[in-house]
């Protein structure tokens, strides 16, 4: 009973989440906008017209969230003795360190996002097929690693993979190898835990996406003679590809940014944006590149951004 | 699938299998080490005792981080809750213009890297003096968590049918009144929930933390530092304790929320 509404509930408010990017811009619908208006006549102007409600959140995002973005952007244009110039980008462009990193964070992000999907379409498909109390627990136990600690996940693969670890001592036991694979503090661990940590931010949408196929379409193509394979490639693919698609570019999009895991699995030899980031802001101050590298981080995103809101939108309107 | 062979469906099967263990096997392997008796990790462990639990709890560090944390996430979470609360009630009951850039703004935090915000805060905060203080920590902490109370309570108010308050209102109930008599007994399970998400985003948040809360310790940020140098067996404790402490309170939401279904007092027929 508990497995169960703990189920549904979280794959709720996680499908809240993901779905209310969608009209997040939008007005939400208003299904009674007539009685809106009379119920507004009852009131008084402004306090009424419910826009009082919004101010105290909004003076709190603006004062410490939009001016500190708008600042830190702005850092980057301007120099104390020069006034405004574009110092802080030319340098990105000749540093090759700069251009290292971000080759470095493009590759381990499209390795992620690849392995997620290898990993979290079948795992969707599967949790698809189970019914029951079977399907429940699957749910459940998708969902909680969502919401522990990324930390807690990331350190449990320093005991897993480590020189001693689970992985190392089976692959010896099997006799694969004879002194210990170096898993950890690499570009191997790095994506190895940034995968894991990712997976339920497409495994759940991806699994909601599935089960509102509905089964008699499958069964039609069946009676009609369709084999499997075909219907699996012909339907049930084509049907979930858009939500497909939005979740990989959401895990894209985290990817670039992630910097717990990097940081511990990676330990200090593998560099992504967000580490570089905190090497400038807090081992050699260096506000103008970091707000920099800040700036052209933030419109990558925002543009994944739109391009993941353009599919999703598309989702929600069939 | 429909009518795929036995073979296609146990491979199917194979790979869902992996995938989940994928997942959980870092949580189930978590919890054992916690008990080991061992200086080093190793799973399983040989022998069981409570060595480490002892060791983090007698550490007066980790228990000054456990009480920073958990004042900062009330007090976070309380106003992320309140001003989060009025502001999913304001957008969803007013049509004034610009209203979807506000929901926008609110929920931008969520979506933006928390690393870019973890810069921005860290010169904004330099920049008027708040850097490394209380009140800098409290502000983040309340405004990376907002956004989800706009959203659970958004859905909640939207279900929330109008013609209630209309009614109290036509009878005379003044808005003061109806916001405290009517919508917010109603609303109360989503209340909870917000809050519980609150304090649990809270009291896990890393990234903005390290960065601006310069000696403040809590739990996550001196996590953070330990495992970037060394894997002390400590951790395995906390690491735990975080874990027991997520399934808890995920199970109190679930609760609520089955509670909430069975319980539909202003459902009105249609």
């Amino acid at each position: 009973m508990l497995a169960d509404s703990q189920s549904d509930t979280l794959n709720e408010s996680y499908a809240n989440i993901s779905r209310s990017s969608a009209h997040e811009m939008a007005p939400p619908p208003h299904k009674n906008e007539g009685e809106l208006a009379t119920s507004r006549s009852c009131g008084s102007g402004f306090i009424t017209s419910g826009f009082g409600f919004l101010i105290p959140l909004l003076v709190l995002i603006v004062v410490a969230f939009d001016a500190p973005i708008g600042y830190m952007l702005s850092l980057a244009f301007w120099d104390n003795t020069k006034g405004f110039t574009f110092q802080s980008y030319e340098s990105l462009l000749e540093a090759p360190i700069y251009l290292r990193v971000l080759a470095n964070t493009l590759g381990i992000s499209v390795i992620v996002t690849f392995a997620n999907v290898a990993i979290g379409y079948p795992l969707a498909h599967w949790m698809r097929s189970l019914s029951g109390r079977a399907k429940i627990i699957v749910i459940a136990l998708v969902v909680l690693p969502f919401w522990v600690s990324v930390l807690v996940r990331t350190y449990a693969w320093i005991v897993i993979l480590g020189n001693d670890g689970l992985v190392n001592r089976t692959l010896q036991w099997l006799g694969l190898t004879h002194t210990p694979v170096q898993f950890l503090y690499n570009a191997i661990g790095v994506t190895i835990g940034m995968t894991a940590v990712l997976l339920p931010l497409l495994v759940l949408p991806l699994y909601a996406a599935m089960v509102r196929i509905d089964d008699r379409l499958l069964r039609a193509a069946a009676s009609l003679g369709a084999p499997p394979r075909m219907i699996f490639w012909k339907i049930y693919f084509p049907l979930t590809m858009p939500t497909l698609a939005a979740c990989a570019l959401l895990v894209f999009m985290f990817c670039l940014g992630f910097y717990i895991t990097p940081a511990i699995l990676g330990g200090g030899r593998v560099s992504m944006i967000a580490n570089v980031l905190d090497m400038l802001i807090n081992q050699f101050p260096n506000w103008a590149q970091a707000s920099a590298i800040s700036t052209i981080l933030l419109v990558v995103m925002l543009l994944i951004f739109a391009a993941y809101r353009r599919v999703d939108q598309k989702v929600s309107a069939k | 699938m429909i009518g795929s062979s036995l073979w296609a469906r146990s491979i199917l099967a194979a790979i869902g299998i992996a995938g989940l263990l994928f997942l959980t096997a870092p949580l189930a392997i978590v919890i054992p080490m916690s008990f080991s008796s061992e200086s080093v990790l190793t799973f399983p462990p040989s022998d069981l005792s409570l060595r480490w639990y002892e060791a983090f709890f007698g550490d007066t560090r980790w228990m000054d981080a456990m009480r920073t944390s958990a004042v900062l996430a009330l007090i976070s979470s309380i106003v992320a809750l309140g001003l989060g609360g009025l502001a999913a009630y304001g957008l969803r009951r007013s049509s004034i213009g610009g209203r979807g850039w506000a929901e926008g703004n609110f929920l931008a935090p969520l979506f933006a890297p928390t690393i870019i915000i973890a810069v921005a805060l860290y010169i904004g905060l330099a920049k008027v003096g708040l850097l490394g203080s209380f009140i800098g920590l409290v502000l983040a902490h309340a405004i990376l968590n907002a956004p989800l109370c706009v959203m659970v309570l958004g859905v909640a108010i939207e279900e929330f049918d109008l013609r209630i308050e209309q009614v109290a209102w036509s009878l005379g109930a003044s808005w003061f009144l109806t916001l405290r008599k009517v919508v917010l007994p109603v609303l109360a399970p989503s209340l909870l929930t917000s809050w519980i998400f609150a304090f649990m985003g809270s009291f896990d948040e890393v990234i903005v933390t390290s960065f601006i809360g310069g000696t403040y310790q809590t739990v996550p940020k001196m996590m953070f530092n330990q495992l970037k140098i060394e894997v002390d067996p400590t951790i395995t404790v906390i690491a735990t304790l975080l874990t027991t402490f997520t399934v808890l309170a995920l199970a109190a939401v679930a609760a609520i929320r089955a509670r909430l279904s069975k319980f539909k007092p202003f459902a009105v027929a249609q």
